[in-house]
């Protein structure tokens, strides 16, 4: 456990003096959520949660792969694959909570007549799949740029898809738009147990694919033996 | 000064000070490979060239005063048939290599002989084609650039590879900045990586290396970036770590420390050798 949390220490402290970067992530969120405030509330809600989504998993993304260079070394000097990837999801998931509390607060604040509860879920289910989303994605595609690329297709085909079309089930944040909708326009619990259910289904799948993509990668190889 | 004045200038300077004519040229080519890679000016990474063939000249031919050795112990790696091709061409062909407690063995070769190719497979960071390594013991390892984190400072690295090693925060500080010492530097506080320059790099990659006491440290061209100073300290310390029992591979192409090792493998080609 000392070890998680050593790495998670640290991948905070590295996270958090880009400071630029976390100024450009604290606000894009922000972005989406302006660019709809104007025609409809209900709609900016969503944005403002995807928005999170985007900017949580991006930052994941970097994190990942900036930490190529050190992880080998890690890995020799005692540390476990999965001390640090939990160590680092850690941190990732201590910044998207520090990162959604103040849009949770703009949202209690700016919108009325909205299921609060089931906001904070989305919130909470958006940093807990975006974090193990940024971090496979920087595993499978070691160039940043590819990896972005990857997260801008699949935060538009998010955007701009039907909800309702079975495919987009796929995607990673379905589950916003459906709890939004339970949130938002006070539909039945139908929505709200169908985007829970597949929200913690690609929070686990993504962190256990994370988990086995870095065991995979850090692996002792075979021709090696400890005596 | 310009590169070849002050390589002529060196190489004169090494004759004055009794540093035979094959050694004075391997001297001279390495500095000449340095200062070309690294594109510094001479005067500012080796210093005036008398002062530099000086130190060469006591580091080689000035009595040892180190203590007598011991006789090396049991076997801490062990390189069997290591064999590795890179689209179709072969790089490393059955190499072999052993290396016991207190020993320290000098990987050597032309650029592209697959120095740190075998480092890798030894460190089992690539996979061979073929062949086995078998560790007695920790590892500890240096690589030739990275390894180090940006956005963390000096004692946070040691807090974070000390943490692996077992060691609590103020043991792996203490350790870490004992190892500093060692390189002749004091680790700043709350100074980032990324604000290190590239030599100051290198030490914390090797400070890092040796943190927890692993009994095998593998070093891949660690001194990359050091000043003369540095460099003469950098050998010191790994002559220290061998009278402490650990068996040390270090890649190396500065040909003029070969008589302090106990084991050179020329990865050359016997061809490239004839070219």
């Amino acid at each position: 456990m000392t070890k998680i949390l050593v790495v998670a220490e640290s991948a905070l402290r590295e996270l958090l003096r880009r400071r630029s970067v976390l100024l450009i992530l604290l606000l894009l969120p922000l972005a989406f959520y302006l660019s709809r405030r104007g025609d409809y509330l209900g709609q900016s809600i969503r944005f403002v949660c995807l928005g999170l989504g985007w900017a949580l998993s991006t930052a994941a993304l970097f994190a990942g792969s900036a930490a190529r260079g050190m992880e080998p070394r890690l890995r020799l000097s005692g540390y476990g694959s999965l001390h640090l990837v939990l160590g680092r999801l850690l941190a990732l998931w201590t910044v998207g909570v520090l990162l959604s509390a103040p849009y949770f607060v703009l949202i209690l604040v700016d919108q009325h007549d909205v299921r609060y509860g089931a906001i904070a879920l989305i919130m909470a289910l958006t940093v807990a799949v975006a974090a193990p989303f940024g971090l496979l994605l920087s595993a499978v595609l070691p160039r940043e740029l590819e990896g972005t690329l990857v997260l801008l297709t699949v935060v538009g085909l998010q955007m701009v898809m039907n909800p309702a079309n079975n495919i987009t089930r796929a995607l990673p944040f379905w589950f916003s738009r459906e709890i939004g909708t339970y949130a938002i326009d006070h539909t039945d619990g139908g929505y709200l147990s169908r985007g829970l259910t597949q929200g913690v289904a690609v929070a686990v799948t993504l962190t256990v694919l994370v988990a086995v993509a870095g065991a995979v990668r850090l692996r002792q190889r075979r021709h090696l033996r400890f005596a | 000064m310009n590169h070849h004045a002050w390589l002529a200038a060196l190489t004169g300077e090494l004759r004055r000070h009794g540093v035979g004519p094959d050694l004075t040229g391997h001297v001279v080519a390495e500095a000449a490979t340095h200062l070309r890679e690294s594109g510094e000016p001479p005067l500012r990474v080796f210093g005036p060239p008398e002062a530099y063939a000086r130190a060469v000249a006591d580091s080689l031919g000035g009595p040892d005063l180190r203590p007598p050795r011991r006789q090396p112990g049991p076997v801490r790696l062990a390189a069997q048939g290591v064999t590795k091709r890179y689209r179709g061409r072969t790089v490393l062909d059955r190499v072999d290599l052993t290396v016991r407690a207190g020993e320290i063995a000098a990987v050597v070769g032309a650029n592209g002989a697959g120095k740190s190719t075998f480092l890798r497979i030894c460190a089992g960071m690539l996979s061979p084609d073929a062949g086995t390594v078998r560790v007695h013991g920790t590892l500890g390892y240096c690589p030739q650039d990275g390894g180090t984190a940006e956005f963390l400072d000096p004692d946070e690295h040691f807090v974070l590879v000390g943490a692996g090693r077992g060691l609590d925060r103020g043991a792996a500080r203490r350790s870490g900045r004992a190892g500093a010492a060692a390189l002749d530097w004091a680790p700043p506080a709350g100074t980032q990586t990324r604000h290190l320059s590239g030599g100051t790099r290198q030490k914390l990659n090797l400070v890092l290396a040796g943190l927890g006491e692993p009994d095998v440290l593998l070093l891949d061209e660690p001194y990359q970036g050091f000043d003369r100073g540095t460099y003469l300290d950098f050998w010191h310390e790994v002559w220290r770590w061998r009278d402490a029992g650990k068996a040390i591979v270090v890649v190396t192409h500065l040909l003029n420390q070969l008589d302090r090792v106990d084991i050179v493998l020329d990865l050359t080609t016997p061809g490239e050798r004839r070219a």
